[in-house]
């Protein structure tokens, strides 16, 4: 595998995982990798969280909306179809909870605690812990040959990977346990508690408030009811994320934070034995030769094309192009050493593949085939013919 | 906008944050020793970063404890564990009995799951840092985050009717209430960041309507510098050197087009981010030029030196006194 590798993965896996810090161009990238999955003929949804409005614009999606949309996609080779999915990370905790819910008072009971209210919608890790259920459940529904999931930007790599077992924990068999016995019924604090339990307890009652714990009690009391759905669901998750079917793919900028984030992706896929696939570099400005002289290789065209405009015209312009020149080449030597480390993480066995940056920013399908081009490099048509990806003036 | 930036530097407490990579790291550091240098004591703090941003600019990681760095400035990293350990000792005089509760693994795990717990004992350690200096610069994580955490004290007060956790949440209400509190966003002329920029303004009204936001920073800014005469003469060149220029004489002629286009739509696209930041909300725009490759410290000090002229152009720079 080389640049070339996600071509490679679009063909054989079924989910394919972006990740990354935010404002790489995730979102762009897991659109343009679903897309072109679709062209080559396979169903595709894109899983993404939260793109630019243009963006679902152009996917034809509405802003908010949870539930899957089906993209149209007139060359898609036959069998390729492409839909997408926003996610709505309140909506899919209660559709989760409606679902494990063994019955309407449980469900109640649950939507209308104080605290499953706060939770579900601000828990820290929440969006990505609900990311990974809706992949779950796409993913065993078995309605598509690839998922593309576009994970939430974390400023914290060990979020993403952590947030399901986060969020598992909290309806631990112990810690409910360990809260619904003191709580239980009417004995709460009539009961007289001793050891490390008792103290504890009264501490946190004291700390947070009486009122609080009946009411995180309460809340316990109904989610224990779900509890074995939740575990069984994390495991699946889990092995879902390690299954040789999946890939991770790192999505980083030349620049520090961008790859100081990759980096700690890299390591964390590698320490925890995920699937790691490879690197997409984006927003690379490119910029080809040494500082120019603009009068020597511009003059005389440019006078030439000058005609009505006020003299000095082109004289002015030649001098701003040399500064621009000057400028973008600094950008680019600026960018080179990311671009080495990323090259020296991925050694001489994992693939990158480097995307410079877009003469425009992408705001509908066009931009969108603009960017599968780049990512897939040499890719070809349903139909056959090669296709070079357009120089940019990047 | 001086005004406003000298508002923010003679404040107490200052938050900085913006989409993830808009610069927020450089802008609070450079807030920061704007207020130093006019006289204040300052500490810049990272709220719980597993990787401090601050490590690109000095040679060490900060910790809970602040360390001064220069003149009237000092750093830290607040993490969750000392902040809560700290945050505990109020209420548990005793250190053995605040070690016997956090090394219970079962509190550890209510901790995590508690709505609040974590941004409570934050707001309490930022709240303690300001008895010691003058003005707390908070490097804030990406505005998502920074959104729930001004969401949480907003809603996660009523779960707590009594007690110290809600005297701290009230405490937290009454600070970023105040009018020496602010919060400057950053952003970049880019169409996605621009829109999380609004929307983050927005979210903020709503979960901290009291919360001043005066400012946003166009990082990367690129001010019109090319004439529309100039521009016209470009495209006619590009279009020529398109018909006829891809050979290997042309290709150098090609590159300077192209670098000029580069900048026609950086121009562009700050034009159309600060229409749509002036139409859209009612923040008040400093644009930061490209601050260029010679590394972090750099950009800082040119982020400073912009700051600070901000400043002295109206005329109206006050010297931030002590307190």
């Amino acid at each position: 595998m080389s640049s070339a590798f996600l071509g490679e993965l679009i063909r054989t896996h079924s989910v394919i995982v972006c990740v990354g810090s935010g404002g790489v161009g995730k979102t762009t990238t897991a659109a343009a990798v679903g897309l072109e999955a679709a062209r080559r003929g396979r169903r595709v949804l894109v899983l993404t969280i939260d793109p630019a409005r243009r963006l679902a614009n152009a996917l034809g999606l509405p802003a908010f909306g949870n539930e899957v949309r089906r993209i149209a996609l007139p060359d898609a080779a036959p069998g390729g179809e492409l839909y997408a999915c926003m996610l709505d990370t309140q909506a899919t905790f209660d559709d989760l909870v409606r679902r494990l819910a063994p019955d309407e008072a449980t469900r109640q009971a649950i939507f209308g605690n104080r605290i499953y209210r706060v939770v579900s919608d601000n828990f820290a890790g929440s969006q990505e812990y609900m990311a990974t259920e809706r992949l779950y459940d796409e993913h065993r529904s078995g309605a598509y040959d690839l998922i593309v999931l576009d994970t939430p930007p974390v400023k914290n790599a060990l979020d993403f990977i952590e947030a399901p077992g986060r969020l598992a924990r909290f309806v631990d068999r112990q810690i409910v346990r360990w809260f619904l016995t003191p709580y239980d019924e009417k004995r709460v604090f009539g009961r007289v508690l001793v050891g490390t339990s008792g103290v504890v307890f009264r501490l946190l009652g004291m700390i947070f408030g009486r009122e609080f714990l009946v009411e995180l009690s309460g809340f316990f009391q109904a989610f224990r009811e779900l509890m074995d759905g939740f575990h069984e669901r994390h495991a699946a998750v889990t092995r879902l994320f390690a299954h040789p079917d999946t890939a991770f793919v790192v999505v980083a900028a030349p620049s520090e934070p961008s790859v100081d984030v990759a980096s700690f992706f890299h390591d964390e896929l590698r320490a925890r034995r995920l699937p790691f696939a490879g690197f997409v570099l984006n927003q690379v400005h490119r910029c080809h030769g040494e500082a120019l002289a603009a009068a020597p290789l511009l003059l005389e065209p440019a006078t030439a094309l000058a005609g009505d405009l006020p003299p000095h015209t082109a004289a002015s312009l030649l001098a701003r192009l040399e500064a621009a020149h000057g400028r973008l080449r600094s950008v680019v030597l600026e960018e080179r050493p990311f671009l080495e480390r990323v090259a020296s993480m991925a050694g001489p066995t994992q693939p990158v593949v480097e995307v410079p940056l877009l003469d425009s920013p992408i705001r509908d399908m066009g931009g969108l085939r603009e960017l599968a081009l780049r990512l897939f490099p040499g890719s070809s048509s349903p139909h056959g013919e090669r296709r070079e990806p357009p120089e940019g003036l990047s | 906008m001086s005004a406003h930036l000298s508002r923010l530097l003679g404040g107490r407490l200052l938050f900085v944050t913006g989409k993830g990579g808009t610069g927020k790291t450089t802008v609070a550091l450079a807030l920061a020793r704007a207020a130093a240098s006019q006289g204040r004591r300052v500490c810049l703090a990272e709220v719980d970063n597993h990787r401090p941003s601050l490590t690109e600019y000095y040679d060490f990681e900060p910790g809970f404890e602040p360390v001064p760095v220069g003149p009237g400035l000092a750093v830290t990293n607040i993490t969750w564990f000392e902040a809560l350990q700290e945050w505990l000792g109020r209420f548990v005089p005793v250190q053995r009995v605040v070690r016997l509760i956090l090394g219970n693994r079962m509190v550890r795990m209510f901790l995590d799951v508690t709505p609040g717990s974590r941004e409570v004992v934050i707001f309490a350690r930022l709240m303690q840092l300001l008895e010691r200096f003058d003005l707390v610069v908070v490097d804030m994580p990406a505005s998502g985050h920074a959104v729930s955490f001004f969401r949480v004290f907003d809603r996660a007060t009523t779960l707590f009717p009594a007690g110290p956790v809600r005297r701290t949440m009230d405490e937290a209400l009454a600070r970023i209430a105040h009018r020496d509190t602010h919060l400057v966003l950053c952003a970049l002329p880019e169409e996605m960041v621009i829109n999380e920029t609004i929307e983050t303004w927005a979210a903020l009204r709503e979960v901290a309507p009291a919360l001043s936001v005066p400012i946003v920073v166009l990082n990367r800014s690129m001010p019109p510098v090319m004439s529309p005469h100039e521009r016209a003469l470009l495209e006619r060149l590009a279009a020529q050197l398109g018909h006829g220029g891809s050979d290997a004489a042309g290709r150098p002629a090609l590159d300077l087009v192209r670098a000029g286009h580069w900048e026609a739509e950086r121009e562009a696209a700050t034009a159309v981010a600060q229409q749509r930041l002036a139409a859209e909300t009612e923040l008040s725009l400093l644009a930061a030029p490209l601050m260029g490759s010679s590394g972090a410290g750099t950009r800082v000090r040119r982020m400073e030196a912009l700051v600070l002229r901000s400043i002295a152009r109206a005329g109206v720079a006050r010297p931030g006194g002590r307190r």
